[in-house]
């Protein structure tokens, strides 16, 4: 029993940065109809940030996280705007196209920048933690899970309760008709992938604090966002929040197997996704649109 | 069919001059010339595939015009961004309502009002509350869930939240009761004699032209033939093509 407690508390944990990569991701792709193959290495530019501002300011991980958000929404907004904008009316394909090429432009100004050797960020308190049984729980790991929770409360309030937020999804349940109201689309659009890649910004600064990064880093996360998303169901916030904690739970028990690592954790997780997709293909939470 | 043009005023609110229009697939209008004074309320009709809701698209701008002229209230207009037309004064009913569905009818009334500013938006939802009574108990409602001919409301509500000068208003009559239609159309008249100026697209040739002081009828992306209403009606063509008479 004190083990499945510690299996829900750790997996949980662990869903935290699930749900801070998933969120973006999600209302990309509910909103604009795009899986964002940049995702990842959006949220890695948040990690960089978060690991430069540290190691050469000293200035405290979660204190860097607002920059974050603010550097990767103006990347984003100017993006979309400027290039994805161009092709939103073509087929999926374009898309898919389009983001994997500024994923790997994305990793290659990286390794330019930052080289490809692991970086880290470890504050003093890295190390101390919340005793559990006989597992201890990093305090960077519970504030973190506090931080993702609170991002996807701001982007659900920004999304339900402002005047972007009404455009937003104006234009995502009727284009046309949201232009007609006189929504301009390029700049809803654009709001919508900046607020997105802002989520991925503030994810990447979370993960910089638990793993070691690299340019190529952010890959495992677009799949996992990918994940997360059809678990929990496109068009809300609140269901992505479920999927991300789900996922994570998953994971954790996965792991807990005896003999099995992180590959297993990973083939259950896909499974579970694939059994989600054939029994509730709107998602655990989602809505059939 | 010959050209009857005549009881245009000498200063129209919306001009379009020589308008061609279409989509990847191919040209759609050829030439349109239209004209719509201040306060007037004029019929749009043709038959299926005339060109008649892209007509009213490139007048909002979401369909791009490949040459001529728009110009509202004596600016040039052409190709200009819908929501700039919306600002200017412009709204468009689609075809088909093309409600925000899942959101509510006081939501989709409030979205009308998105570019205003001002601090009477809450003032016009009575006044729209007033013209459609029906909708009064229904504000909290999921727009998708009413009737078609509620729905038709919200539609034509949710335009007349950005006050327009015009109002273009795409098959008002379509999949509607004919007591309903008639509701309709004589709202759409009080809004027109109250000052906005009304662009009425119908698939039911007859309501239009009764209720229309002028008429365009639309054949394969021209103008076929336009006049008074009444001078239309009774013009020999569209007695045997539209009135089946
Ligand atoms: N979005 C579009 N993409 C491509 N072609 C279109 C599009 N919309 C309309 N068309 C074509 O343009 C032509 C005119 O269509 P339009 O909808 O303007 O006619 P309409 O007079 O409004 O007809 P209806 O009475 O059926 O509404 C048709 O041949 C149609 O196939
Ligand atoms: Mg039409």
């Amino acid at each position: 029993m004190a083990d499945f407690v510690q299996l829900v508390v750790l997996g949980l944990l662990a869903g935290g940065v699930y749900v801070a990569v998933g969120i973006g991701f999600g209302l990309v792709w509910g909103v604009l109809n795009i899986v964002n193959l940049a995702h990842g290495a959006l949220v890695i530019i948040g990690g960089y940030i978060t690991w430069q501002l540290f190691s050469a300011f000293h200035i405290d991980p979660f204190l860097s996280l607002p920059v974050d958000a603010v550097a990767l929404f103006v990347l984003g907004y100017t993006l979309q705007r400027g290039v994805i904008n161009r092709i939103i009316r073509a087929p999926l394909l374009f898309t898919f196209l389009l983001t994997f090429g500024l994923n790997l432009v994305i990793i290659n100004v990286l390794l330019l920048m930052f080289g490809s050797d692991f970086r880290s960020v470890t504050p003093s308190y890295s190390g101390q933690g919340l005793e559990l049984g006989n597992v201890v729980v990093p305090y960077t790991r519970l504030a973190s899970l506090g931080v993702a929770i609170l991002t996807a409360a701001a982007l659900a309030f920004v999304l339900n309760r402002t005047r972007i937020g009404l455009a937003i999804n104006a234009i995502s349940a009727d284009r046309d008709a949201a232009q007609l109201v006189g929504i301009d689309l390029r700049h809803a659009y654009a709001m919508t992938y900046g607020l997105g890649a802002a989520c991925a910004g503030v994810a990447g600064g979370l993960i910089a604090m638990i793993q070691a990064i690299t340019p190529t880093a952010g890959e495992p996360y677009t799949l996992q966002a990918f994940v997360v998303v059809i678990l929990g169901g496109l068009g809300r916030v609140s269901a992505t929040v479920v999927g991300g904690l789900a996922f994570g739970l998953v994971e954790a028990f996965g792991q807990s197997i005896p003999g099995s690592g992180s590959v297993f954790a990973n083939a259950i997780a896909f499974g579970l996704m694939v059994l989600v997709l054939v029994t509730r293909p709107q998602g655990l939470m989602g809505r059939l649109r | 069919m010959s050209d009857m043009r005549n009881g245009v005023s000498p200063e129209p609110l919306l001009e379009v001059r020589r308008l061609t229009a279409g989509f990847d697939a191919g040209p759609v209008l050829f030439g349109i010339d239209l004209e719509v004074a201040p306060s007037e309320l004029v019929a749009l009709v043709g038959a299926n595939g005339a060109g008649k809701s892209t007509l009213l698209g490139v007048l909002s701008g979401l369909v791009r015009a490949t040459s001529g002229s728009i110009s509202l209230a004596g600016e040039d207009v052409t190709n200009a961004r819908p929501e700039v037309l919306v600002r200017k004064g412009v709204a468009h009913v689609p075809q088909g309502r093309r409600l925000f569905g899942t959101m509510s009818v006081e939501k989709n009334l409030l979205l009308g009002a998105y570019l205003r500013r001002d601090g009477e938006i809450r003032g016009d939802l009575v006044r729209v509350l007033d013209l459609f009574p029906a909708l009064k108990d229904k504000l909290s409602r999921e727009a998708g869930t009413l009737s078609g001919g509620e729905q038709q409301m919200v539609a034509i509500g949710r335009g007349l939240m950005a006050r327009p000068k015009l109002l273009m208003v795409d098959e008002l009559s379509l999949g509607l009761a004919p007591k309903v239609v008639d509701h309709l159309i004589e709202v759409i008249q009080q809004i027109n004699r109250e000052g906005t100026a009304l662009i009425l697209v119908e698939q039911d040739v007859l309501v239009a032209l009764d209720a229309a002081n002028r008429a365009y009828v639309l054949e394969n992306g021209r103008v076929a033939l336009s006049g008074k209403a009444a001078d239309v009606k009774e013009d020999p063509g569209v007695r045997r093509a539209y009135l089946g008479l």
